[in-house]
């Protein structure tokens, strides 16, 4: 193996350096940050901004990973769940909120659901109801036509035993 | 025959449902910026390295210190119709020299100071661009992605935002406002 000269050493030592130094400084950062589980908690509750029906807690898109840090940070420094909720209410609006907040016009995506539910659950009940009556309703039936069905039942019955394939032709004969 | 009524009213309000959640575009572009006539928040941000001469190693901003209306434009090295929108800026920075104060501001793009170097030189952008690393000041500015323009009133407020990349012609039109 050949020698390097001291100034050859020293600039592949330096050239490592930079790789090493771009390394930590890069993307990576963001992701290597220990972060607290508190952390994900809170991204639960916010939405990605450049993401499509992903949380924070889920994304790994550049701007979320430093959202999360942001979190920490904010953790690191004492604020609460509800302070740091409200630091980024504050600058993307109530759309930066996963669960929005239970006043005004937000309010409605709240109740009506429950409202769906309770509609839903007295529709059911008024047609339970309603076949429940239509279930218990006497049926007047005339003799003769008893008759009838009894005659169509035995002769349907003598068809099959005698031919299967007869089936269709056995069928009792519609009502005049 | 109600019956078909009613299942032919239900489908047709679900359809036109469907039909306007396909049709009605991109929804997340038409979110409005919550900095809307307020004025936004100071930041102090490191220059790209051929700033410095003129601007001095760091740029420190402050709602209306300026006394000249702004154009607070966020990019990223990465970003396609930044650099799309990019000569439009640096033209429109010229054509309003001493009168508009235009700042570009790197953002969402950890690490990429040389990438950031070279989007700066490409375009020979002469207004101060600026390096948010940790993007912190695209979250102080409740930025959703890149690109996105904010035109700021000389007293500070913050009078509309663009998402998406600007061109000449909406660069004029929002800067005749600022400056009604």
């Amino acid at each position: 193996m050949t020698r390097l000269l001291p100034l050859r050493r020293i600039a592949l030592a330096a050239t490592w350096l930079v790789l090493l130094a771009g390394l930590v400084g890069s993307t990576a950062w963001a992701q290597q940050r220990a972060l607290d589980a508190e952390v994900f908690a809170i991204g639960d509750e916010l939405r990605c901004p450049t993401c499509v029906s992903e949380s924070v807690a889920e994304s790994n898109s550049a701007i979320a990973r430093e959202m999360r840090v942001l979190i920490q940070d904010q953790l690191d420094q004492g604020r609460t769940r509800a302070e740091i909720l409200a630091f980024f209410q504050e600058r993307y609006g109530d759309w930066i909120l996963l669960n929005p907040p239970r006043t005004g016009v937000m309010l409605l995506v709240w109740l009506l659901p429950v409202a769906a539910l309770l509609v839903g659950a007295a529709v059911m009940l008024v047609l339970i109801r309603r076949w429940r009556r239509a279930a218990d309703l006497v049926v007047d039936v005339a003799d003769d036509d008893r008759e009838r069905v009894r005659a169509a039942l035995a002769a349907s019955g003598a068809a099959s035993g005698a031919a299967h394939a007869g089936s269709d032709a056995s069928a009792p004969a519609p009502r005049p | 025959m109600k019956r078909v009524a009613i299942v032919a009213v239900v489908t047709a309000a679900l359809g036109g449902l469907f039909l306007f959640g396909l049709l009605r575009g991109s929804p997340d572009r038409d979110i409005p910026s919550n900095l809307i006539g307020r004025p936004f928040e100071a930041f102090e941000l490191p220059l790209h390295a051929r700033y410095a001469p003129e601007f001095g190693p760091t740029l420190a901003v402050a709602p209306g210190e300026a006394g000249v209306p702004m154009v607070i434009n966020f990019w990223a090295s990465w970003c396609g119709p930044c650099y799309q929108e990019a000569p439009f800026l640096e033209d429109a920075a010229r054509r309003y020299e001493g009168e508009v104060a235009f700042v570009g501001i790197q953002t969402q793009d950890r690490g990429a100071l040389a990438a950031g170097r070279a989007f700066v030189d490409q375009f020979d952008l002469s207004f101060p661009n600026a390096i948010d690393d940790d993007s912190r000041t695209s979250i102080a500015f409740g930025l959703f992605g890149v690109p996105e323009t904010f035109f700021v009133h000389a007293d500070g407020t913050v009078a509309y935002k663009h998402a998406g990349p600007v061109d000449g012609a909406l660069l004029d039109a929002r800067i005749a406002e600022l400056r009604r």
